[in-house]
């Protein structure tokens, strides 16, 4: 027995070896990929949504919506009778799919949108001779795909859903009361309400109608994503039918809604000004001799191989709540001198700042880096609204209005911004001073000014209007954003700064119109 | 756990040979050759013990994946440095270069210890200081303490193979410690990817008496969960919403074929790690912490004493990543000095 001790002392030891090591790694490896949203009942109906001001639309009743037939049509008495037999042998999948859904329709189309947007986010790779191919959207699934969603092609994105989604559910809410028709849960007590409830009528139904408009204009955004889209929206369509909260009718004259309205945008963004946003080679030649000639440094491209620059036209593409004298009025003055002592002592403390970054600023720097494969600043400012939305417990058509203000003005910054950019077409630290090196990914576009700062402040400006009880944290935010670009190396101080001013003041466009939109 | 940090005191106070150490104590049995051990299986371990211990006389023992076990109450310790770069890499399974980045290269200093507990029980540890560069392109290199190693490395058995050589199997038990919280969210910049790793490894070792050396080891890493500064991020063809990052387990195997005897080990290597999940790098896009990591690599080792200093050896090890996956195709030497200090005196030289 005794010889045995040394091999015995040695096991126990390895033992609590394991033990402790084991209790030092045990949390779990399940990462949910889509956030656990609560259910959400609303607390208005909001009835009179289908007077509110419409954006674009020229009015409720510019895609016309015919009357359903009468509850005792039978036609109408067989679209219950399949939402019983549906109930009657609900599947594992679609219980899951109505938990899913039960979050809200806006709510999670903004998550699947982000998703998409973050897939699409990568720039192409060069080619071997040093160029760089361009994704072609009549090929989009060709290498490199289209779109390459950068911030400003998010930023247009993310509106264009969402206004057309807002519009959308305001003209069904027009509808809605016009007819009056109620759920099948109501017209017949047998059907259960599956989803929370409400008295909001259900022809045409809204979860059918952002189903429509998610569909039309994700996939002509994200072509590459139509599967997963026509996927989603399916799975929308059937919950809102086997949850008992709408009849089949009400599902198509929903979705025939959506795609209509879908259809005013699309035209929109056919002629918005995306398409000559890139450029050419003769323009992004006349961007630096302009800036020569004013004796300033022009910027350079310094990706490896010198990439073109991103979007140098985006700052012409049609905004939301301003015109295009606008845009040019509510330009920043000049950026400090590539050759004054200012702009000198900014690249000194960008070095800086820099090179004795702590680790908050450095987890600063990557919260906000929203660099390649993220949802990108405009994104990330809809992940900030979500909780507000979704505790706030609105209505559709209201929650959808958040998204809509709160991603006209992003839309609007980056055109502002944009413009600003290629106007100045101001290098970078790292390009004044090569010895800076910096803490996240350089963005390939002029410095001045500031696209964090830009959009964060547009973004904090809309949602403390809409939500007063968050502004002090979204100010917050916006400060952080802002100063992160600074951590990062990739900013000057006056870019961050005069960025944010120019962002509040475009943002205050939106807030204006929401001020008189007729929600309040 | 206690016990075994223990023999310091009560093995030297305790006169039975039975609780001599056991390199000592079999020797002694061997030099008294016809010594009245009882026959039978219960000797035969003790025997083959012996016998390893005289083809063995190293005491340099050193890393978790070889087959070579200190002596009882020796410390062996010393410090590495490790330079490991490339310029190629697998974005997924499409060898590139990039611009942005030029060549990575990696720097460790490591320091690291060895302590023989008993002749079969090592307890190892590893500290590593690590800077990272890239040539090209404005990214800022990092530095810092990367993941501390901590290992207890236990010979389950030796087998005399015929009067050939001796085959020992020896399992470890080991897991890293991030000493830092730094990022994870700036590969291939980032020092590590601040996991903590728990790792069970099985090593079959042969050990010829004309200093043939066989050496089979392989390893299951099981990683905890990453935490980033960031909400979401996108990898896998997924969003997720959440800091939380799952890391793939990994596992890895390698043979090492060669000579060693009288302190001196020259050897070819072969590597493999497989990680059991994880998405492949974004075309043009940074490499992201839970990644499929997978490579194999083939090297040499050589570890040769220093003349005059007996108790310190000089290594030198060389690896290059010929295959992978998410990996950089990686040149990488290590070299150092390890110096052995034995708390008993050995029964010979």
């Amino acid at each position: 027995m005794t010889r045995k001790t040394p091999l015995f002392r040695a096991s126990i030891s390895a033992a609590i070896f394991l033990a402790l090591a084991l209790s030092t790694s045990s949390c779990s490896k399940d990462i949910p990929s889509s956030e656990p949203l609560p259910t959400v009942t609303p607390a208005n109906t909001d009835a009179n949504a289908g007077s509110w001001k419409m954006i674009v639309l020229s009015g409720p009743t510019q895609i016309p919506v015919t009357a359903p037939a009468p509850v005792s049509d039978p036609g109408y008495q067989s679209e219950l009778a399949s939402i019983k037999a549906a109930q009657a042998s609900l599947t594992d999948a679609q219980k899951t799919a109505i938990t899913y859904w039960s979050s809200g329709g806006v709510l999670r189309w903004n998550q699947i949108m982000r998703e998409i947007a973050a897939r699409s986010d990568l720039p192409p790779s060069p080619n071997p001779d040093g160029s760089y191919p361009v994704p072609n959207p009549a090929n989009p699934f060709a290498n490199p795909q289209y779109p390459f969603s950068n911030p400003p092609y998010a930023a247009r994105a993310y509106s264009y859903v969402s206004v057309a989604q807002f519009e959308a559910l305001k003209a069904a809410w027009y509808y809605k009361y016009l007819y009056n028709r109620p759920s099948p849960f109501k017209a017949d007590t047998s059907i259960k309400a599956l989803l929370p409830t409400s008295d909001i009528p259900s022809y045409p139904s809204e979860d059918a109608v952002e189903a429509g408009v998610n569909v039309a204009l994700l996939t002509l955004l994200f072509p590459t994503s139509v599967d997963e889209i026509n996927a989603k929206a399916a799975e929308q369509q059937q919950v809102a039918l086997i949850s008992g909260r709408a009849s089949a009718s009400d599902i198509a004259a929903g979705v025939a809604l959506g795609k209509a309205v879908a259809a005013v945008f699309a035209a929109r963004a056919a002629s918005d000004g995306m398409k000559a946003a890139g450029g050419n080679a003769a323009l992004w030649q006349s961007l630096a001799d302009n800036a020569t000639a004013r004796g300033e440094i022009p910027w350079i491209s310094q990706d490896g191989p010198p990439r073109p620059p991103m979007l140098p036209v985006f700052g012409k593409v049609k905004v939301w709540m301003m015109t295009p004298n606008d845009i040019v009025n509510e330009r920043p003055g000049p950026p400090p001198s590539t050759s004054s002592p200012q702009m000198q002592t900014e690249t000194a403390e960008v070095k800086s700042i820099v090179n004795s970054l702590t680790r908050d600023q450095q987890a600063t720097v990557y919260k906000w880096a929203d660099g390649v494969s993220t949802v990108t600043p405009p994104g990330h400012w809809d992940a900030i609204a979500e909780p507000y939305i979704s505790a706030a417990s609105f209505s559709e058509v209201r929650a959808s209005r958040v998204f809509a203000l709160l991603n006209m003005a992003l839309h609007d910054a980056a055109v502002g911004c944009w413009d600003a950019k290629y106007f100045y077409f101001n290098p970078r630290p790292s390009q004044l001073d090569p010895s800076i090196k910096t803490q996240t990914g350089l963005p390939n576009f002029p410095s001045y000014v500031s696209g964090h700062s830009d959009f964060s402040a547009a973004g904090s400006d809309v949602l403390s209007y809409l939500f007063p009880d968050g502004a002090t944290y979204f100010q917050a935010q916006m400060q952080e954003a802002a100063m992160s670009r600074l951590y990062a190396g990739i900013h000057y101080r006056s870019d961050i700064e005069v960025g944010m001013d120019h962002g509040k003041r475009i943002g205050d466009y939106t807030v204006r119109f929401a001020k008189t939109d007729g929600a309040n | 756990m206690t016990s075994n940090h223990a023999p310091a005191s009560s093995g030297s106070k305790n006169p039975q040979p039975r609780r001599l150490p056991l390199l000592f104590s079999r020797r002694r049995f061997i030099l008294a050759e016809r010594s009245p051990r009882p026959k039978g299986r219960k000797a035969t371990l003790p025997a083959c013990l012996t016998f390893l211990s005289m083809l063995c006389p190293s005491l340099h023992a050193q890393t978790i994946d070889d087959g070579i076990m200190l002596a009882k109450r020796s410390l062996c310790a010393g410090a590495l440095y490790t330079h490991d770069s490339w310029d190629n890499y697998w974005q997924g399974n499409l060898q590139r270069v990039n611009g942005n980045i030029g060549t990575i290269t990696t720097q460790t200093v490591t320091m690291a210890a060895n302590y023989g507990v008993t002749s079969r029980l090592d307890f190892i540890i590893n500290v590593p200081y690590v800077w990272t560069d890239a040539s090209k392109g404005v990214l800022h290199g990092q530095s810092g303490f990367q993941d501390l190693t901590l290992a207890a490395k236990y010979k389950l058995l030796s087998i005399p193979v015929g009067k050939f050589g001796a085959l020992r199997a020896i399992a470890v038990l080991s897991g890293t410690l991030p000493m830092t919280n730094y990022t994870p969210d700036l590969q291939p910049l980032s020092l590590g990817t601040n996991s903590k790793t728990l790792s069970g490894r099985a090593t079959l070792n042969y050990l010829g008496r004309r200093g043939l050396y066989l050496n089979g080891t392989a390893a299951y890493n099981f990683r905890g969960n990453v935490t980033l500064d960031r909400s979401s991020y996108y990898t896998n063809g997924q969003l997720y919403l959440s800091n939380q990052v799952a890391m793939p387990n990994l596992f890895n195997y390698g043979t090492s074929v060669g000579y060693r005897k009288n302190d001196v080990s020259l050897l070819g290597d072969f590597s493999v790690q497989q990680a059991r999940g994880g998405g492949d790098i974004r075309p043009q896009d940074m490499p992201f912490v839970s990644n499929r990591t997978n490579f194999s690599k083939a090297g040499a080792t050589i570890k040769v004493p220093v003349p005059k200093v007996r108790a310190l050896q000089y290594w030198f090890i060389y690896s290059n990543t010929f295959q992978g996956r998410n990996v950089g195709q990686a040149n990488t030497f290590t070299t150092g000095l390890m110096y052995t200090l034995p708390f008993e005196k050995r029964a010979t030289p």
